[in-house]
């Protein structure tokens, strides 16, 4: 090993040539094909966790257009059928002066998932070349990102709270839209996508990134 | 576990494709392509977008309103502008792919609001979901088409409401209620659609339907009428107020009724016209029900005024259609010269032909053609006595130039013409009116006033009034002789007189012939016996005598002749004797014997009989003398009687004159009034006599 003898403040698991079970942690050497206790697939760095971040985050990014186009509730009254999709129900919400649920709707529904594409996108994007944000920071992101995904689902408890409460046959009624569906859909995959990020990728493009300005 | 680890398989550097590339990649990819499926079967399933242009957009709204087909929702409307020159609203609807189909020409839009109607509430749902754009079409496919017109009104026929479309039509000059029911027994059956004013104006048309299945109940012989309104009758069960129905008061309505039994049934589209009142329907049975008419051409050479539109055009004295334009023509190439013509239009009624099966215009030009084949001609003739109109009379001519009807595309079939008969309508008046100044009404006024006088003077007669009782006294007088006892007794009187008499008769003749025969008897005794015969045989000769009298009596008159006849003979031939010739001595003796013997008769009582019974002869008329002692009387009274009766019957005679006059009067009016009774029936069975003066 050429690394020996400097000075590295950490050294991986990786450098003494042993691999960790993903699923058990027992350690292997480098170059074990399987587990010999659970018998899982041992792997020095999931090489495909970046394409399983990708993919799913690209079909949660295709659920989310549907879910702002399609109605997310179908309100009908006696009088009428109301459809409204997610920021038109914010709009018209905020038309009736009632501002601040607007806000929560728009944070809720618009601004978080947003939020969470973008920071999946920053951190896939973020592991492959330099970055100047901070490997703790990316780390805390990726926390906050796979704590707060979870609640995005709280649209979704809304709608179906609401239409199993609000069925008073003709003269109101309350459906979920198609947009609810995808908006699931849409929250699910960047949950999975939000999962399948190896968090050591962040720190190992750290090391290979000191070690290139160190041979230089 | 040893401390050094085992030697690491070196794993070749490049792995396959699958083993670099993760199988998450197929759920993108998966979405990508339920995505673009979905979006595809969108697109595929996305129905045309049709634009109707409305002349109002009351109530209709973007991507809300709907487009509804037998009340489904088959599209929605997703924009609304204006049309280029806001002369409407387009309405663009975005139709179902399964319907767009059938959406081609036929196919009709109207939005349904909410409507309140005499007939009730319609459209009351769109009250509160807003209107919606009914659709209507057929179940054809056709070539399809993206601009329409939308209807004002809710159209007549729609899908839903299956029936007999037919087409009714107001007599001339009278109403059609549009939009109004048609009720059959206050059912509603159908339904009149908005009417419009024909192209002539002389009357109204309007669509109607009669629904499924009460269209079996229309054919042809139906009759329609209004319905509407109600009438107000007072009579003997009091103030009578009669109407079908609020609604048909109100709205109007129309009802019908087949009043005899139809056969077949009716095609969609037959035209039906609608009376004003039951009556009048009834009364149309047997006036076939006009269909398009015959048009046909008449060139007459002579240009008289006075022919007009809409002058009768008659066959046999029947009206079978008009004139229907006049005008001048000239063609020289079809006359020969360049005079002015009289053309005229004539449009015939075939339904007035008679014609019994085939009531079209062509079988109606047939039937004429044929008929001017025979000789059929018109001819111009005097319709109106004031007036001075003509009209054109279809009449056979038997010994007519041939002619052919041209008939064909677009050639107006020419009738040919024969002499006209125009009679001068001033001269037919005068000579009306010299007619009536001819009748003797004056004479008769005189005579019926003559004899009204003589009447009056007849029965104020005081004579005539006296005459009563005269006639009473008489027969009063008259029954008393009649009841007094003389009177009764003439008869008794007269019959005792008579029975003498006849007695007396009886015995003359008896003793005439007894005498008589005594004389021949005595001849024939002396001549049997000689003068010898004494004339003490003379009472045996009497008894002799009376038996054979008796047995006259009794025995035929014939035996009694031949007997005779033999006796005398017997005479003769004893007088042709030789003794017999010595007779007349004798004879005269016994003559002379016999006449004493009468004489000693007439002593012996037969004259005493004789004044005896003359006696009682005389009493007898004595008696009826007596009797009739009070005729004399009764003449006189007679006879004043009869005076009086004749000085009556003079006054009788006073009007004898009358009554001869006034019986030729009442010849003279029952003349008068004959004629006047027949020219009556002449007036009725052909009017145009009294103009015509024929």
């Amino acid at each position: 090993m050429e690394i020996a003898g400097k000075n590295v403040e950490i050294k991986s698991a990786r450098d003494l040539g042993v691999i960790a079970c993903t699923r058990c942690t027992q350690v292997w050497p480098v170059g074990t094909e399987a587990c010999g206790r659970c018998g899982k697939a041992l792997m020095m760095r999931d090489e495909k966790s970046l394409q399983r971040v990708w993919a799913l985050w690209l079909v949660g990014l295709m659920c989310y257009v549907p879910a702002n186009m399609y109605p997310m509730l179908q309100t009908r009254t006696l009088l009428s059928v109301q459809e409204d999709t997610i920021v038109g129900g914010a709009v018209e919400l905020m038309h009736h002066g009632a501002v601040g649920i607007a806000l929560i709707i728009l944070v809720a529904s618009v601004v978080i998932p947003l939020a969470k594409f973008m920071a999946i996108a920053f951190l896939a994007v973020s592991v492959t070349r330099p970055s100047s944000v901070s490997n703790h920071h990316r780390q805390l992101l990726y926390e906050v990102v796979e704590y707060i995904g979870r609640w995005s689902m709280i649209d979704i408890f809304v709608v179906a709270i609401m239409s199993s409460l609000v069925q008073l046959n003709t003269l109101a009624a309350v459906n979920p839209g198609r947009a609810s569906l995808f908006f699931a859909l849409s929250v699910i995959f960047t949950m999975l996508s939000a999962q399948a990020f190896d968090s050591r990728m962040i720190w190992d493009v750290q090391a290979k990134h000191k070690g290139t300005v160190e041979y230089e | 576990m040893s401390d050094a680890p085992p030697p690491v398989t070196i794993e070749p550097a490049r792995k396959s494709f699958l083993g670099r590339v993760s199988f998450v990649w197929v759920i993108p990819f998966l979405a990508l392509a339920i995505a673009l499926g979905v979006a595809w079967q969108t697109y595929a399933e996305r129905g045309p977008l049709i634009e109707i242009e409305f002349s109002n957009g009351a109530g209709i709204t973007k991507r809300e309103t709907e487009l509804r087909f037998r009340d489904i929702a088959v599209g929605v409307v997703e924009d609304v502008k204006f049309a280029a020159d806001l002369t409407g609203v387009v309405a663009s609807i975005r139709v179902d792919k399964e319907v767009a189909a059938f959406i081609d020409v036929s196919a009709t839009f109207w939005v349904v609001r909410p409507k309140l109607t005499t007939r009730g509430v319609s459209g009351l749902d769109t009250v509160l979901s807003g209107v919606y754009i009914e659709g209507s079409w057929d179940s054809k496919a056709g070539p399809s088409k993206t601009s329409f017109k939308g209807l004002d009104d809710t159209p007549l026929f729609r899908p839903g409401q299956e029936g007999l479309e037919i087409a009714l039509r107001s007599t001339a000059g009278g109403n059609l209620t549009d939009n109004s029911p048609i009720t059959f027994r206050g059912i509603e059956v159908g339904r009149v659609g908005k009417a419009r004013i024909s192209q002539q104006g002389d009357f109204a048309i309007a669509e109607a339907i009669i629904y499924d299945p009460h269209s079996r109940l229309i054919s042809p012989t139906t009759r329609f009428w209004d319905t509407s309104g109600f009438t107000f009758s007072v009579g003997p069960q009091g103030a009578e107020i009669d109407f079908s129905s609020f609604a048909t008061l109100v709205g109007g309505g129309l009802t019908f009724d087949t009043f005899v039994s139809g056969r077949g049934r009716v095609a969609d589209g037959t035209v039906f016209e609608v009376f004003p009142d039951e009556a009048s329907a009834r009364n149309s049975l047997f006036i076939a029900p006009e269909v398009e008419t015959l048009e046909m051409r008449v060139v007459f050479d002579e240009n008289i005024s006075g022919l007009a539109v809409d002058a009768p055009v008659e066959l046999s004295g029947l009206k079978i259609g008009k004139v229907q334009s006049v005008t001048g023509v000239i063609d020289a190439d079809a006359f020969g010269d360049n005079r002015v013509r009289l053309n005229a239009v004539l449009s015939i009624q075939p339904a007035r032909l008679g014609l019994q099966e085939d009531v079209t215009p062509e079988a109606a030009l047939a039937f004429l053609s044929k008929r001017i084949e025979e000789g059929l001609r018109a001819r111009l003739a005097s319709a109106s006595l004031l007036t001075g109109g003509l009209k054109i009379e279809l009449i056979q001519v038997d010994d007519a130039p041939a002619a052919v009807v041209l008939t064909g595309e677009g050639i107006i079939p020419i009738i040919p013409t024969t002499e006209s008969v125009i009679s001068d309508a001033a001269a037919t008046v005068e000579g009306v009116v010299t007619r009536i100044n001819n009748l003797p009404v004056e004479e008769l006024l005189n005579s019926a006033i003559q004899f009204l006088d003589s009447a009056e003077a007849f029965v104020s007669d005081e004579d005539l009034r006296e005459t009563p009782q005269d006639v009473r006294a008489l027969l009063d007088e008259v029954r008393g002789i009649v009841n007094s006892e003389d009177t009764q007794g003439i008869p008794v009187k007269l019959n005792a007189a008579l029975g003498r008499f006849e007695n007396l008769l009886a015995q003359l003749e008896e003793e005439k012939l007894a005498a008589r025969l005594v004389a021949a008897v005595d001849a024939a005794a002396s001549a049997a016996n000689g003068v010898t015969t004494s004339v003490e045989g003379v009472p045996a000769l009497v008894t002799q005598i009376q038996a054979v009298a008796a047995k006259v009596e009794t025995l035929p008159l014939t035996e009694l002749t031949t007997q005779l006849t033999e006796l005398t003979a017997a005479a003769e031939k004893i007088l042709d004797t030789e003794d017999a010739r010595e007779l007349p001595a004798d004879l005269g003796d016994a003559l002379k014997e016999i006449n004493a013997t009468l004489a000693e008769l007439r002593e012996g009582g037969a004259v005493s009989n004789i004044n005896a019974t003359l006696d009682s002869a005389r009493k007898a008329a004595d008696a009826v003398a007596t009797s009739t002692q009070d005729l004399p009387a009764l003449v006189e009274r007679i006879r004043a009687v009869l005076s009086q009766a004749s000085a009556t019957i003079d006054g009788y005679n006073k009007g004898d004159v009358l009554s001869r006059d006034a019986r030729a009067a009442l010849r003279d009016i029952s003349k008068a009034a004959d004629a006047m009774a027949s020219l009556a029936r002449m007036l009725e069975r052909n009017p145009s006599a009294l103009i015509r003066g024929r």
